[in-house]
């Protein structure tokens, strides 16, 4: 709402500088947002500082989307007298034009007030056009600007018909039919819907109601009469039809938030009164005024202990009455309650967002001053709960990823549906947003790895080789709905480049270069993370149709040992990205560049977890570990898991550990056959074992590897 | 074949306390403690061989006795050490302990031998750490704050229904103030572990709180951080993704001074301790009385500057007291309860915290960025 205060001061005096003005109007709720030059009206000398106020007008304060507005709260403020502009004289004289509101329209027009005036169609004088400039309206001629001039200073939108071109002269209000037409001013062919109102003459839709007015009636250089309508139209219905028609005007925008419904006809004599006065026309006939139901006024009640309550300061007593009364309130002292006085208050018509006794200290609050609002603080009347499992969850693995020289990316939630497509095993698995804000963000994200690859792309693209990114974040799809993941996308050197690896990389690798990451670097990240998490890792090798994104061979589903067994639900996969996907999202090849990623459930993962509040230290073992090798020749397709699934089976409690600690293929192992050697630590808890017994374990899991898997051991 | 662990402690132990001894009478103690017939460590290592198992029961009377000469020595040599330099201060007793040949031998640096040298100025190897996102600095941050002050930390699903998102917050349907928040919406409903299938993503935390009121009896105290989303064209100050956290404390005697103590204590923690705060009216369809909350502008401490446009002040958050309506919804009593509510956006607060000059940053996840951050 743009304000010229010259306008202003004919309403209210204003004693202070502009700045002021606008600091004290900021302070009571009103940001002034900027502070613009005056219009230089010919003609007029200013003798006092004038500026146009460039107001931000909260939606629950349409009364404040006008001169008038502003000036009662400068008035409360300051505490200066309103002045209300001038007013024609109130006259018993019929209506020279009918008015029927449809029983189907009476609920979207409550109100309706309408008269007519003989005009001549011209422009308007330099002061009225320079005022509605000022305030952002374009002026068109003296009828129209007069509507507006109204709706500016009141507040109350207002609408001129050429008369003569209404059928039967007369004006209906009623709900379109469904499919009836209405060209707008605007030169828009309009179809409305039945759930529309609209202001028709005895044929024809002439205006949508609180809206926009048509063009066949608009007023032009050869009108002679108009109809004026000052109405009051149901907020919801407004919007609703504004909404529709995508057509937001400023009468759409004010009756939307809420007109005064005891304003039609003030506006409609001032309207008659400015008509006369700038010479623009004359009224003929009284108004008249369709309102069958006036609206009953309600009364508020106000506990001055309760302002007390809910602001936490004593505001004087006697200053709540008096800051009421000055905005417009009816104000009767009620009984004392507990102590403390009360009051009923009668808000006025145009303050529609007065309902309720919150409302009431809002207002108190508002003009006592929010500067005068002292800190203190809220007692703790209750323990605390503590973090929440979900919390420490993503807490922990932060650290572990973090430690683990991975960095945390937040992507979008939102990403491409090309990006999103190949993470999804069904078209319909896709949630796809209705109104997207364009292509590149059309789809909610079904996994955490589209947004990751392209923060791959995006450092890479910068030059950047080792990359290493996590997030921790929400997916969806049709399946499971909305559901947490942390996922890991690796790519490049898997360690900073160091002087030492020209001494430490000896054969097969160039001085100074660090070996590229591969699959085993994802692994061990999601081993690590499960370690964290209390949960013994199972990798299985994945069957290629669950995970089409991952490239076949090269990935593994993650389950915990413990529910491990196969079927038991995962908690997610590491595995190769299949090349393609990521030359889709733009990563610049490079000979035997990968991506390794994982994603994990949280939920999975908080389920197989151990809860940390019942863990227990054991004592560190009192007696030696005895280590023994074993090396095999195996098929080369055998998974190691096997052969490590069959040394535990094979050996006593006392086996703690068992680790493989070399793959080989080449000279001396047969064609079709792979090496393998693992570490084995056998301990005892309650003695010290004997080379011999460690020996018959390992005669015995000999036995079974040869037995079970075919090995030779080497 | 190494002397038994029990007998090395005694002996580390001892060699550390004889440093630090700078008296006869330190000495004296010493000798009590160790050597004592009652309570001495080694006179207690010289019984236990008694109870040994077979097999250490050798080498523990050898390393024992040996250790029992050792401190005996050790004892006599300081004490001749201390009758030499009698006007040593106490408390620094090096060059006594140099002399002691059982000090001496537990400590580095004395052995002459060449070793080889190295180029010590050329980098160590880079022990590679992550680092957390920028917006997560800051959450946890502020969730750390709201922790020490007595507020749970509760989260929410991402896609919302109408009723949460809108509704119950004093939003009913075709009110103008949905227009401040432009929503995004779903094509079809989507399950959340929240229960009620969503349909739009949701555009505050609100939800959240709503959530919690309907399944926890007052007093409540809880901030509800997590990512939010507006239809809003990303430019530097917008991103139609963001995180937010919103608070909420309800309770008999909850006051809009309670709401500004904290929101400062809040802001003087997460910035400077001589942040100011500045109230202001505003609207918000769920807080009445409501607030724009500004803070003393970070980049010119006040004095006016292009980024708080010569006012000195930056508007940071919104809040309010929560509106007898939403307190109704959820089924509290509006006349018994009070409380208060804020919403702000933690992208804003990194912005204003490191200085970041553009929003969309945050989201390109370059490591030439992320990596600027303290872990």
């Amino acid at each position: 709402m743009r304000v010229l205060v010259s306008w202003l001061r004919e309403l209210v005096p204003v004693r202070v500088g502009i700045d002021e003005l606008a600091d004290a109007l900021t302070r009571h709720g009103f940001e002034v947002a900027a502070v613009d030059a005056a219009p230089e009206v010919p003609g007029r000398t200013a003798h006092e500082p004038d500026a146009v106020l460039d107001l931000e007008i909260t939606t629950n304060r349409p009364d404040c989307l006008s001169v008038l507005g502003i000036a009662r709260e400068v008035s409360a403020i300051f505490g200066d007298p309103l002045r209300y502009p001038p007013l024609a004289p109130a006259s018993d004289a019929g209506a020279e034009v009918p008015v029927t509101i449809e029983e189907a329209g009476s609920s979207g027009c409550p109100r309706y007030a309408a008269s007519v005036a003989d005009v001549r169609v011209a422009p308007s004088p330099a002061w009225m056009a320079a005022r509605l400039e000022a305030a952002g309206v374009r002026p068109i001629n003296a009828v129209v600007d007069v509507t507006n001039y109204v709706m500016l200073e009141l507040g109350h939108p207002m609408h001129a018909f050429d008369l003569d071109r209404l059928a039967g002269r007369e004006l209906r209000v009623r709900p379109a039919r469904a499919g009836e037409a209405v060209r707008t001013l605007d030169g828009e062919e309009r179809t409305l819907r039945d759930d529309m109102l609209v202001i028709a003459d005895g044929a024809l839709a002439q205006a949508v109601a609180g809206v926009m007015g048509g063009a066949d009636s608009e007023v032009t250089a050869g009108t002679t009469r108009v109809a004026l309508e000052s109405a009051w139209f149901d907020p919801i219905s407004v919007r609703r039809t504004s909404r529709r028609l995508a057509l937001s005007t400023d009468a759409s925008y004010r009756f939307e938030r809420g007109a005064d419904i005891d304003a039609p006809v003030l506006a409609m004599r001032r309207a008659h009164a400015l008509l006369t006065e700038i010479g623009a026309g004359s009224p003929r006939g009284g108004i008249v005024d369709r309102y069958p139901t006036p609206r009953a006024p309600v009364t508020v009640g106000l506990r001055h202990a309760r302002v007390r309550r809910v602001l936490g300061i004593d505001v004087e007593r006697d200053f709540i009455p008096t800051i009421l009364e000055r905005l417009g309130f009816g104000v009767e002292p009620g009984p004392d309650e507990g102590g403390g006085a009360t009051w009923r208050v009668t808000p006025p018509g145009y303050r529609v967002d007065v309902s309720r006794e919150i409302d009431l200290i809002e207002e108190v609050a508002r003009h006592h001053g929010y500067d005068r609002l002292p800190s203190t603080f809220p007692p703790l009347r209750r323990p605390p709960a503590p973090r929440g499992a979900a919390l420490e969850q993503r807490r922990l693995l932060r650290r572990v990823l973090t430690a683990g020289g991975c960095s945390e990316a937040i992507t979008y939630g939102f990403i491409e549906e090309a990006a999103a497509r190949p993470f999804v095993q069904a078209d319909e698995d896709l949630a796809r947003l209705k109104n997207p804000l364009s292509e590149k963000f059309a789809v909610l994200r079904p996994s955490l790895i589209p947004g990751l690859l392209d923060a791959v792309v995006y450092n890479r693209r910068r030059g950047r080789r080792d990359v290493r990114l996590f997030e921790l974040g929400r997916c969806f799809t049709g399946t499971h709905g909305e559901t947490a993941a942390v996922a890991v996308v690796i790519a490049g050197p898997g360690a900073p480049e160091h002087w030492s690896h020209s001494r430490r990389w000896q054969e097969g690798e160039r001085a100074g270069r660090v070996p590229a990451s591969d699959f085993y670097d994802v692994a061990g990240i999601v081993e690590g993370l499960l370690d964290a998490a209390g949960i013994e890792p199972s990798f299985e090798a994945a069957d290629g149709a669950a995970l089409s994104w991952l490239a076949a061979g090269r990935s593994a589903v993650v389950r915990s040992r413990g529910t491990g067994e196969p079927g038991a639900s995962s908690l997610g996969y590491a595995g190769q990205l299949t090349p393609g996907i990521a030359a889709a999202r733009g990563l610049p090849a490079a000979a035997g560049d990968a991506v390794y990623v994982a994603e994990l459930d949280l939920e999975a993962l908080a389920r197989a977890g151990r809860d940390r509040r019942r863990f227990m230290a054991s004592p560190p073992p009192r007696f030696p570990a005895i280590v023994r090798d074993v090396a095999i020749a195996v098929d080369r397709t055998l998974p190691a898991a096997a052969v490590r699934d069959t040394i535990r089976a094979a050996a006593p409690d006392s086996l703690v550990d068992v680790r493989a600690f070399d793959r080989y293929e080449g000279a001396g192992i047969a064609e079709g056959q792979v090496g393998l050697a693992f570490r084995l630590t056998f301990r005892h808890g309650d003695r010290t074992l004997t080379d011999a017994e460690v020996q018959r374990t390992m005669q015995e899991i000999g036995t079974a590897l040869r037995t079970t898997h075919h090995a030779t051991l080497r | 074949m190494a002397p038994p662990a029990a007998v090395e402690g005694v002996r580390a132990a001892f060699a550390a306390e004889l440093r630090d001894a700078a008296s006869s009478d330190d000495l004296q103690e010493l000798r009590n403690r160790y050597l004592g017939r009652k309570r001495g460590a080694v006179t207690a290592l010289l019984k236990s061989i008694a109870s040994a198992s077979p097999d250490v029961r050798r080498d523990l009377g050898r390393e024992a006795n040996a250790l029992k000469r050792e401190i005996e020595e050790a004892l006599a040599a300081r004490r001749r050490g201390l009758e030499a330099t009698p006007a040593r201060k106490a408390g620094r007793p090096d060059a006594g302990a140099d002399r002691d040949p059982a000090a001496a031998s537990t400590r580095a640096g004395t052995d002459a031998r060449d070793l080889g040298a190295l180029d010590v100025t050329l980098p160590g190897r880079e022990v590679k750490l992550g680092h957390r996102h920028p917006l997560t600095v800051v959450r946890e941050e502020i969730e750390e704050i709201f922790t020490s002050l007595g507020f749970e930390v509760v989260e929410g699903p991402e896609v919302e229904d109408d009723y949460h998102n809108f509704e119950a917050l004093n939003m009913p349907q075709e009110h103008p103030a949905r227009d401040m928040q432009d929503t995004l919406y779903l094509e079809a409903p989507l399950s959340t572990p929240a229960g009620r299938p969503g349909t739009l993503l949701r555009t505050h935390t609100s939800g959240v709180q709503i959530r919690y009121m309907e399944t926890h009896e007052p007093p409540v105290r809880i901030i509800a951080p997590g990512l939010v989303y507006r239809r809003d064209t990303p430019d530097l100050t917008h991103s139609p993704m963001f995180q937010q956290v919103e608070g909420l404390l309800v309770g008999d005697d909850v006051t809009m001074t309670d709401l500004k103590g904290t929101l400062e204590c809040f802001l003087q923690r997460l910035f400077t301790p001589d942040t100011q705060v500045m109230f202001r009216p505003s609207f918000f369809p769920y807080t009445e009385p409501s607030a724009e909350v500004f803070m003393s502008c970070v980049f010119c401490r006040g004095d006016g500057c292009a980024v708080c446009k010569r006012t000195g002040w930056l508007e940071v958050l919104g809040s309010g007291m929560v509106h007898p309506a939403v307190l109704e919804a959820v089924g509290y009593d509006s006349e018994r309860l009070t409380g208060w509510a804020f919403g702000v956006g933690i992208d804003r607060l990194a912005i204003l915290k490191y200085r970041v000059q553009d929003i969309r940053a945050f989201y390109d996840n370059d490591l030439q960025l992320l990596e600027q951050f303290l872990l």
